[in-house]
């Protein structure tokens, strides 16, 4: 055997050697992509993560998702008791300014006829 | 489900939709594990399993009654869980967005063992590299939904779903490499 040929059969023995085990089946695999096997076995897992009495779970949290008001209607309650606490201010807001009105005029009142009486004193 | 014949789900959906919690529950039952392994798919994570599917169910059980056509059923559940589990990757990237720390607790790795094979780390580590309406297209797929019902589901039409699923699993194939290094 000639030394070039040596030297070619060195480097392809030490290149064969870097392949790890099983390389003709993960390349297959990897041109192939998913089997069907792993897609089962993905499945699986899933349906694994599921505790007993999941339905039971499943139905009673949604018994209680239907007893909880509505958005709707926790919106519609959220705006009447806003509308039911500004119209409150406005009342509460026009008495007071009634109320400190009559106050005023009754003072001025008072401050006219003192002034009137004094008026009518000094002529 | 599938050995119950279409008619026969069509029944248990109307006394579904009456209120019928025994159907409901019936219903829940024959399909629980099929929406669970559709949202392990899409979010590969097992602890979401069980809180998805429970939303999952939920929903179907609340607007059950809106469903037009019973013979839908199907399609309408595996739309109602992939509509949920993309919400949930949503509000996941909001909030990786506002808690930049969140990342490194919410990508805890399966426990030691959770991995049944080779084949199955392989394929839901190439799941992840995808985008998930490309992860939900692929899932639907193996649920054995047609082009036309994905094409509903997405609002799209049939040619479409067909570029996407061909884009979707040339994807899939590239990052499908069994014993990769993480």
């Amino acid at each position: 055997m000639k030394p070039e040929s040596d030297a070619w059969q060195a480097l392809n023995r030490h290149a064969a050697a870097q392949l790890r085990g099983g390389f003709a089946d993960r390349v297959l695999r990897a041109a192939h992509g998913p089997q069907p096997e792993a897609w089962r076995q993905l499945q699986s897992r899933g349906a694994a993560q599921l505790r007993p009495g999941f339905a039971e779970r499943v139905l009673r949290a949604a018994r209680a998702a239907a007893d909880m008001p509505s958005l709707g209607s926790q919106f519609v309650l959220s705006a009447a008791t806003a509308a039911l606490c500004v119209l409150a201010v406005i009342y509460f807001h026009q008495r007071n300014v009634a109320a400190a009105d009559e106050r005023n005029l009754a003072e001025w009142r008072q401050v006219v006829t003192v002034a009137e009486d004094f008026d009518a004193g000094q002529l | 489900m599938e050995s119950t014949s279409p008619t026969a789900l069509a029944d248990l959906v109307r006394r579904a939709q009456k209120g019928d919690e025994n159907a409901q529950r019936e219903l829940i039952v024959s399909y629980q594990h099929r929406v669970a392994g559709f949202v392990y798919a899409m979010t590969g994570r097992s602890d979401y399993v069980e809180d998805l599917a429970q939303q999952v169910f939920i929903k179907m059980v609340r607007a059950i009654d809106r469903l037009q056509a019973p013979a839908q059923f199907e399609s309408w559940l595996f739309r109602l869980a992939r509509n949920t589990c993309i919400d949930q990757l949503r509000r996941q990237k909001l909030r990786r967005i506002f808690l930049p720390f969140g990342e490194e607790h919410e990508n805890i790795p399966e426990p030691p063992g959770a991995v049944d094979s080779e084949e199955l780390d392989a394929l839901r580590h190439a799941l992840d590299q995808l985008r998930p309406q490309d992860r939900a297209l692929l899932a639907l797929v193996q649920e054995g939904r047609s082009h036309a019902e994905i094409a509903e589901t997405l609002g799209t039409s049939v040619a479409a779903v067909k570029a996407r699923l061909h884009r979707a699993r040339e994807h899939l194939r590239e990052h499908y490499q069994p014993e990769h290094e993480t």
